[in-house]
């Protein structure tokens, strides 16, 4: 029982350094010195400078606060809508199951990024909150197949039959009999959805669709591309935050999994 | 020769329908996918023409790209138009090349984000298989445990984070590949672009052959196999990996929407020409038609694909053919 919560200690870890580095470390994100540009990692500045001069210590940490805020946010919607939405679809089974079945298939297969990027252009700066949006129009499809699958096994159990027999109604026996039953299952998805949030929100920025105050960890990754030769502590500070981060997300889902065994 | 016996031509008539309803639905997505962008220009706030022209444009010059744009006719005129335009495969001109259609641009991006794609699908195959193969095989013995490890640290650990890294360790500090960006890059360039998108796909691929050859590493025919003196090699060539083939051709097709997005950020990493470079382009310059273009024909890359994969299951596995 609380072995499985270890499991929650290095997400918790990533974000409690973030929180203090944040909070102690009194330079902001933005703050650029430019003497100090592209500066090696040191006592006073331990990750190095980026760009300008600007404190990648800082930078980092308001970086990963925002992208895991972000992705836990967009994982919790993708949860929310999702789950009821497979449930619902298994248990009213022929063409609705059937279609939502497949859109999980095109959707999970599809190039979001490339959709992602198409419906962002329609806006002049994305912020944030856009990129949140774009994110949890396709959150939803692995919680939606995972509730399906499950619900697949549960709608033959003779407590949910018992329930129809009673005279129960669909909306009931989905709310009663069948969510609490699917639900822990489907939360194993949390982990990975957030980390692939957390990573693809990386990856826009550092093509250049991230939010414009820079705050991300994928325009850390941008600068230590460009200055690869120059300064590459900004790279590997970068690859690294990104991959502690994420991992961190993958390794907290897994506290979830262990409680349906 | 069977001669036209009626099941046979029953069983053709299955096939083509169900081959009709595939080529219907790649049709729908394409279709559906195309409409979205369309609307995700017009609908969303913000008016198309001031994006491109930015803040500073006069009235005159915003009419001017709202008539190129076709933005002063009402929305259904506008859609229909461009309907036409995707039958016809002519989405306009390019707003940032006067003179150039938006098709031939992305006609161009096309052909080397495909060979990035596809020489990355095929090294992640065979590089999936390879770890697959050794881990249900006997040569590596205790050893293979360290391949099941490396399988699951490659696949928790996300392109972005190694892909950068990887290219500073070789290419600026053991010069063994080109730097990004260089124009001479060549075959290597490709070769190593391809070789870092592949790496998340082996990993999925593995995973996916290791689990679909454990299932049936107890099977009879394996049994039989093994009673007759075959060899290790002769067992899991021959006889396991053709059955696992599908579930493997499956989980490449669902993974290629990932590659795409994965092609996307190694061509702005490499600073490579291509489909992703082309949508990014168009983004920063605000070039519409070109951005609906290069959106719409990753989508149709994409259901080709897909396609192709459906028909490579059926020719290789004869259980899924109707």
């Amino acid at each position: 029982m609380t072995g499985r919560w270890v499991r929650l200690a290095p997400l918790g870890a990533v974000v409690a350094v973030a929180a203090a580095v944040a909070l102690l470390v009194r330079r902001a994100p933005d703050h650029l010195e430019p003497v100090d540009a592209w500066c090696s990692p040191s006592l006073a500045r331990p990750f190095g400078c980026g760009e300008g001069g600007v404190d990648l210590f800082a930078l980092v940490a308001h970086a990963v606060l925002r992208g895991v805020a972000l992705a836990s946010i967009v994982a919790a919607v993708g949860f929310a809508v999702g789950t009821p939405l497979g449930a619902a679809a298994a248990l009213q089974r022929g063409r609705f199951e059937r279609s939502v079945d497949r859109a999980c298939d095109l959707i999970q297969a599809f190039p979001t990024f490339l959709l992602a990027l198409a419906v962002l252009s329609a806006v002049a700066s994305p912020t944030r909150v856009h990129l949140g949006c774009v994110f949890a129009l396709t959150a939803w499809a692995p919680f939606a197949r995972l509730a399906l699958a499950q619900t697949r096994v549960v709608r033959e159990a003779a407590f949910v039959e018992a329930a129809v027999a009673l005279g129960m109604g669909r909306a009931r026996v989905l709310l009663r009999h069948v969510l609490p039953n699917v639900l822990g299952i489907v939360a194993v998805q949390l982990g990975s959805a957030g980390a692939t949030i957390v990573v693809s929100e990386a990856a826009f920025a550092f093509v250049g669709f991230g939010p414009r105050d820079g705050v991300s960890l994928g325009n850390v990754m941008d600068q230590g591309v460009a200055a690869m030769l120059r300064a590459p502590h900004v790279l590997v500070v970068g690859a690294l935050a990104v991959f502690a981060t994420s991992a961190a997300m993958l390794w907290a889902g897994r506290a979830v999994e262990a409680e349906g065994r | 020769m069977l001669g036209r016996s009626p099941e046979r031509e029953h069983r053709l008539a299955v096939a083509a329908v169900a081959v009709a309803r595939r080529i219907a639905e790649a049709l729908a997505v394409l279709v559906v996918l195309s409409s979205l962008v369309f609307f995700a220009m017009r609908l969303l706030p913000g008016d198309p023409a001031a994006l491109v022209l930015g803040d500073q444009a006069t009235p005159a010059e915003l009419a001017v790209v709202r008539a190129k744009l076709h933005l002063d006719e009402s929305l259904g005129a506008q859609y229909l138009r461009f309907l036409r335009g995707l039958t016809t495969l002519d989405l306009g001109e390019s707003l940032r090349r006067p003179g150039t259609s938006a098709m031939s641009r992305v006609g161009e991006a096309l052909g080397p984000t495909s060979e990035l794609a596809g020489l990355a699908v095929a090294m992640g195959a065979a590089l999936g298989v390879a770890a697959a193969l050794a881990t249900a095989g006997p040569w590596l013995g205790t050893r293979k445990r360290w391949v099941e490890r490396g399988l699951v640290v490659v696949s928790a650990t996300p392109l972005l984070a190694f892909a950068p890294l990887a290219t500073y360790a070789l290419a600026a500090r053991a010069r063994l590949v080109p730097l990004p960006g260089d124009p001479e890059a060549g075959f290597a360039g490709l070769a190593f672009a391809s070789a870092l998108l592949s790496l998340p796909l082996a990993a999925q691929v593995g995973r996916t052959g290791r689990a679909a050859l454990a299932e049936i590493a107890h099977a009879q025919f394996l049994t039989v196999a093994r009673a007759k003196g075959a060899t290790p090699a002769r067992i899991w060539f021959l006889h396991a990996l053709p059955v696992v083939t599908g579930p493997l051709v499956t989980v490449i097709a669902t993974q290629l929407g990932a590659l795409l997005g994965g092609a996307v950020v190694l061509e702005r990493l490499f600073e490579r020409a291509g489909l992703g470079t082309l949508i990014l382009e168009a983004y920063a310059s605000r070039d519409l038609p070109v951005l609906e273009g290069a959106v719409i024909a990753a989508g149709a890359l994409f259901v080709l694909a897909q396609a192709l994969s459906a028909v490579v299951h059926a020719a290789i596995d004869p259980r899924v053919r109707a």
